[in-house]
């Protein structure tokens, strides 16, 4: 492809991304040095923005409870999709019916999905959970009060919202998986679970991995789910990180948007870290 | 389709050994007995977790059918007249409609508007490797993992600055840009599906590269367009955070319509859930009519990606 073709070609998504993320993104830098508020012109104070956040305790712990969140629900998302998508992958009739079934929490909005799944939970719309953990001689949980039975609904909801997503990865991975592999691991005698483990799980290392990155990307960014299971989020020590900005940099007019602003560098960072691994790859293949 | 090719793959083996195989897969060693059992105990347990999954939203569809005074008692009613009130109450006292047509122009621009961008941007990415592609290609996974405060904060100042804060256009552009690299990353993937020679071919039959791409390629793509269009779809009809900061009344989302009716009294909360529940009925049908473009998507990105 001649240069003129492909200039012309990549020209207009090249313009969208510089002029709706990049200049975006350079704000939130020169914010991130700044005292800043909306509406008024700041003034540059250094490094003090990202001083003040990490020794911000209330920054400190959203940061710990976004990753522990993060950790805890990836690790379910990958081990529950592989065991939805073996399932359903042993279904032939009756298949596009159960995906379609299991695809609807994926599908919904996550916070009008986590809006529904919050009234399971809440005393005040039946409580239809808590009447079942009664019936069964079990003590009351505080699903909105206490820290960390609010931690397992928000994990529980994440869950809910994308497991979907992994199952169906993994479930195209599982098609792919050639016959004469199964074959041969079950001539040599090996059973199912071995099976799983040694030869099919290894043959789609690369789904899982592709798996591992969507859900790391989605779970880091936590929000939605929050406004409806976590209405005491701050009081409870449940805030996520993009809550947390969201609160500081925005909701009370804007008040510490350079110190938000701050904090969304650092985020960025941590999840450029993280990526890292990818990125690579991506580089790798882009070349060839 | 990559998938569909697995599945049609031939069991047998060759030579004297055909047929062997394929017997052997439906008989499995442990005889037909357990395998059976094995299957209902299988069926059993995706039951469950069907029966689950959807446990939210039967919840809510059985709360709102429910006579508003009794529709939150605690323990719940079991006995009641059904009623349609909640879905009436929400279309006669509140902009519902309104809000839904929001998220659906809204949807629909940005969904159009990044498959123009990104279609031609995944075709030349796919074809010329070379430096650009691959930083590129970064900044598309990059831009695709973004926090979404860190841009759209900003955004929120500009949209002010340029007269356009609380309008779809404003919106739709948001979405655009944080969707788009997500559609460049997918559709790059389908595009390297599609042979090299069919574009050599077509370019000595006198096409000119564009119209090459828009006779001959994207045709051939169409399932690939589909599944792009339909997760840039609906990423764009589920977002909140974006749609929170930038709009204020006169064009917001349903989801931000019902955040704001969480922390109000019970009636309206009635209606938040008719309004859930009429937002995820067509949602419903859509995960139906689209999960075999979404498998083929993530297939293909899955592989690629």
């Amino acid at each position: 492809m001649r240069r003129r073709e492909y200039a012309y070609l990549v020209a207009p998504s090249v313009l969208v991304m510089f002029g709706l993320l990049v200049i975006p993104l350079v704000r939130t830098i020169q914010w991130s040095f700044e005292r800043v508020r909306y509406g008024q012109p700041g003034t540059f104070v250094g490094l003090d923005n990202y001083r003040d956040a990490v020794t911000d305790p209330r920054f400190l712990s959203a940061v710990s409870f976004t990753v522990a969140v993060t950790v805890a629900v990836v690790t379910v998302l990958v081990v529950g999709g592989y065991l939805l998508a073996v399932l359903v992958n042993g279904l032939v009739r009756v298949r596009p019916l159960v995906l379609g079934l299991l695809l609807v929490s994926y599908v919904v909005p996550g916070l009008i999905g986590a809006t529904m799944f919050s009234w399971l939970f809440n005393d005040n719309f039946g409580g239809v959970v808590n009447q079942l953990i009664s019936a069964l001689g079990l003590p009351e949980v505080l699903w909105f009060t206490s820290t960390w039975a609010n931690r397992a609904l928000v994990a529980a909801s994440v869950v809910w919202s994308l497991v979907p997503f992994s199952m169906m990865v993994i479930l195209a991975g599982l098609q792919g998986v050639p016959k004469e592999l199964l074959e041969a691991a079950r001539m040599d005698g090996a059973g199912t679970l071995r099976t799983h483990w040694s030869v099919i799980a290894p043959s789609i290392r690369g789904v899982l991995g592709f798996v591992t990155l969507i859900s790391i990307m989605d779970v880091l960014r936590l929000f939605d789910q929050l406004i409806p299971l976590s209405p005491q989020a701050v009081q409870i020590g449940n805030e996520s990180l993009v809550l947390y900005i969201y609160n500081r940099a925005f909701l009370d007019g804007g008040q510490q948007l350079g110190l938000g602003s701050a904090m969304n560098v650092l985020l960025i960072l941590l999840i450029v870290v993280m990526l890292l691994p990818f990125i690579r790859d991506t580089a790798r293949e882009g070349r060839s | 389709m990559a998938n569909q090719e697995a599945v049609e793959r031939p069991t047998t083996t060759e030579g004297r050994d055909a047929g062997r195989g394929r017997a052997r897969l439906h008989t499995t060693p442990r005889g037909p007995r357990t395998s059976r059992a094995r299957k209902v105990l299988a069926g059993v347990v995706l039951a469950v977790v069907c029966l689950l999954m959807l446990s939210p939203v039967l919840w809510t569809a059985f709360s709102v059918i429910k006579p508003t005074n009794v529709a939150f008692l605690n323990p719940p009613v079991y006995r009641f007249e059904p009623t349609l009130d909640a879905f009436v109450n929400l279309w006669q006292t509140t902009n519902f409609y309104q809000y839904l047509i929001n998220t659906l122009v809204v949807a629909v621009i940005s969904t159009a508007v990044a498959l123009v961008i990104g279609l031609p941007a995944a075709y030349a990415l796919s074809r010329s490797p070379g430096w650009v592609s691959v930083v590129l290609l970064v900044a598309a996974l990059v831009f695709r993992a973004l926090p979404r405060t860190a841009v759209v904060l900003p955004m929120y100042e500009i949209s002010r600055s340029l007269g356009i804060y609380d309008t779809t256009l404003a919106l739709a552009l948001a979405l655009v840009a944080i969707n788009q690299p997500f559609s460049i990353w997918l559709l790059r993937n389908f595009f390297a599906a599609v042979p090299r020679e069919i574009d050599e071919a077509a370019m000595l039959d006198g096409c000119t590269r564009l119209s090459m791409l828009r006779l001959v390629i994207i045709p051939l793509m169409g399932p690939g367009i589909i599944t792009a269009g339909l997760f840039m779809f609906l990423f764009a009809f589920q977002e909140y955070l974006t749609a929170v900061i930038l709009t204020d009344v006169s064009s917001a989302t349903v989801p931000v319509f019902i955040a704001t009716q969480l922390g109000q009294t019970l009636p309206l909360l009635q209606q938040a859930g008719a309004a859930s529940l009429l937002l995820t009925a067509p949602v419903f049908l859509f995960a139906f009519v689209a999960q075999k473009y979404l498998i083929a998507g993530l297939n293909a990105g899955s592989v690629k990606g």
